[in-house]
């Protein structure tokens, strides 16, 4: 059996577990449902708020660097430090953060493996309420690696020229066009269907039933073997609003290990509202 | 206390057991099986209006002789259930355990109506209403359950989580009350059995009792299609969330449009009196389906088929998927 291309980005609990008060690991729960951790988090754990910290209040984009800088500084989090995420419904909003942690370029940061559900339902795993005592710092970020970012103008020109993997990670019904969101979400396009030549393969096909991401051979067969994604190709992931493609992103730069891979964070809110621009159903 | 006079000496001698067992109806109109009898067993009788009544009262029990929970009065600190629940059993814990003197925090999913929501507080209930249904996350529903198992490991010397989910005492309800209801009720003369699913308890404790007294008993689960709209009910693939399923004493999972839940409890009401909530709506679409199906053979048979609870909490659902009920109620 094959490791994953990148296997230090994952940890498992246990690793967490046994670095709680190592000064030089960080560890920030992000999730979906943002009252999680207030309910109970990992002890030393910082909570980051996808809703109002990891985007920009005013634009539809990113936190800006300044804003990025701040938010880290504020953690207690250094340059050089090993930043750990985790969070709920399968490290899907940490897989968010580790994209714009990676877009502003901290080098070491990891998501644990199954995320705060398999941290909640081990035995050994300590769970707090207390608040994080933390040691803010100033913290420097680079310039935005825009390499990791596919914008609507490059994947209109990846649709002309058919020159790169697309992977849709909604569900079944929205690739399809039968919906155009999931029911009850208020954010959603002008359009139901997915962009030409995508490929789809739902953002949770990458994990196990515990939460855990499949082996590096499962994954392989899945994206590679089974919907042809080409590795020597450049690749774009995208979803609804960018969150779920940042997981899948996630899957195949850092688990698959492919070299290209952007998120394309309009993803099909964006996609979907333009005027004259071709749709598949 | 005087069952014959229904006299009681307080509210949980009314609780449902062998000797005061809720009622099952025979559904006369609805069923369209000549020579088969097909009973409703009308868990809405019961003291805090649903089958959850059953599970609930037996894990505060079972809390209770463990010595798990304080009463808010007690010297050492309260020490509260939290549970996720979509409505039913988190009533049924939230009343008895206000009576008893015991506190509940109940976490509830954002898509909850909001008259359930209002039902828990008025038992006495603290909310905690969570939004876990931002885009599909299939087979986990981590979203209520992560939440209210946190607080109790969080803060273990506040809360206890019953977890109707994995909690064993919620299939013995079934196994030590609605079993031996449903059997001597029909005198052993029971031969299909269906019920819908949500923790799998009720299939799960009454299919092991009945398979026990008679293993030719057919148990049936009926269960709404992916995407439905039924609230309580889930579907197979959702059955991730539970350990209480027990397959092995089920003899059929029968599909059913989760919209017919809301079209054939009209049904009920309008034909048998009965006023059935979506579920049992959906359980008696199953029902009928699978006795239509099988007419030939199932002649001189009966039938128990169970009805969680009544249609007077689903008001707004049964507006949202039978349209025409808004039609000329206003001035």
């Amino acid at each position: 059996m094959s490791e994953y291309a990148n296997k230090d980005v994952l940890v498992t609990t246990d690793w967490v577990k046994e670095r709680l008060s190592d000064p030089k690991v960080k560890l920030v729960e992000v999730d979906v449902d943002t009252k999680a951790y207030d309910a109970g988090h990992v002890p030393g754990a910082v909570g980051f708020n996808w809703e109002t910290q990891l985007q920009d209040q005013v634009a539809r984009d990113v936190i800006s660097k300044a804003e990025f800088e701040k938010l880290a500084g504020e953690a207690g989090i250094t340059r050089d430090d090993t930043v750990v995420l985790y969070g709920d419904n399968n490290n899907w909003f940490a897989a968010y953060a580790f994209w714009i942690f990676k877009l502003y370029g901290h080098q070491d940061v990891r998501l644990m493996n199954g995320g705060r559900n398999k941290w909640l339902n081990e035995d050994d795993k300590e769970l707090t309420v207390e608040k994080t005592s933390i040691k803010p710092t100033t913290y420097k970020a680079s310039d935005p690696d825009w390499s990791l970012r596919a914008r609507v103008t490059d994947v209109l020109k990846i649709v002309e020229q058919k020159s790169a993997n697309l992977v849709d990670v909604r569900s079944p019904d929205e690739f399809s066009g039968k919906v155009i969101a999931p029911p009850g979400m208020t954010e959603t396009a002008q359009r139901g269907g997915h962009i030409p030549g995508a490929k789809s393969v739902p953002w949770a096909t990458a994990v196990q039933q515990d939460g855990t991401f499949k082996s590096a051979d499962e994954l392989r067969k899945i994206y590679l073997e089974q919907q042809g994604v080409d590795p020597s190709k450049e690749t774009v992931a995208y979803c609804r609003i960018g969150e779920r493609s940042s997981h899948t992103w996630f899957v195949l730069k850092y688990l698959l290990g492919i070299e290209k891979v952007k998120n394309y964070d309009g993803s099909w809110t964006e996609y979907g509202s333009m005027v004259g621009v071709p749709i598949e159903k | 206390m005087d069952r014959d006079k229904r006299v009681y000496d307080d509210v949980f001698q009314l609780l449902p057991s062998v000797e005061n067992p809720t009622p099952i109806v025979r559904l006369n109109k609805t069923l369209g099986v000549p020579g088969f009898d097909l009973y409703a067993k009308l868990e809405w009788m019961n003291p805090f209006g649903s089958v959850k009544d059953r599970a609930a009262s037996f894990m505060i029990r079972d809390l209770e002789a463990r010595g798990e929970i304080r009463k808010k009065a007690d010297d050492a600190g309260g020490r509260a259930m939290v549970e996720p629940t979509s409505g039913n059993t988190g009533l049924s814990l939230a009343v008895m355990a206000s009576a008893m003197g015991y506190g509940v925090r109940a976490v509830v999913p954002d898509k909850v109506p909001l008259s359930k929501k209002a039902l828990l507080k008025m038992a006495g209930a603290e909310l905690d209403v969570i939004n876990d249904s931002l885009c599909p996350a299939p087979g986990l529903g981590e979203g209520s359950i992560g939440i209210a198992k946190s607080h109790a490991k969080a803060q273990r010397d506040k809360y206890v989580m019953p977890n109707q989910y994995e909690n064993e005492q919620n299939v013995r309800a079934h196994m030590e009350t609605t079993g031996p209801e449903i059997w001597k009720q029909t005198e052993g003369r029971i031969t299909h059995f269906f019920a819908s699913l949500g923790t799998a308890g009720t299939i799960t404790g009454c299919g092991r009792y009945l398979k026990q007294q008679n293993p030719k008993i057919k148990v049936y689960v009926v269960v709404p299609n992916e995407g439905h709209d039924v609230p309580g009910l889930r579907t197979p693939s959702e059955l991730a969330t539970t350990n209480l399923f027990d397959r092995s004493v089920v003899d059929e999972i029968v599909e059913v449009d989760g919209e017919l839940a809301f079209r054939t409890a009209l049904e009920l009401i309008r034909q048998e009196g009965l006023l059935a909530g979506p579920s049992s709506g959906l359980i008696h679409e199953g029902a009928r389906r699978i006795l239509q199906r099988d007419a030939a053979s199932v002649q001189g048979g009966v039938g128990v088929s169970i009805f969680c609870d009544d249609a007077f909490k689903y008001v707004n659902s049964f507006l949202k998927h039978v349209p025409e009920l808004a039609e000329g109620t206003e001035a």
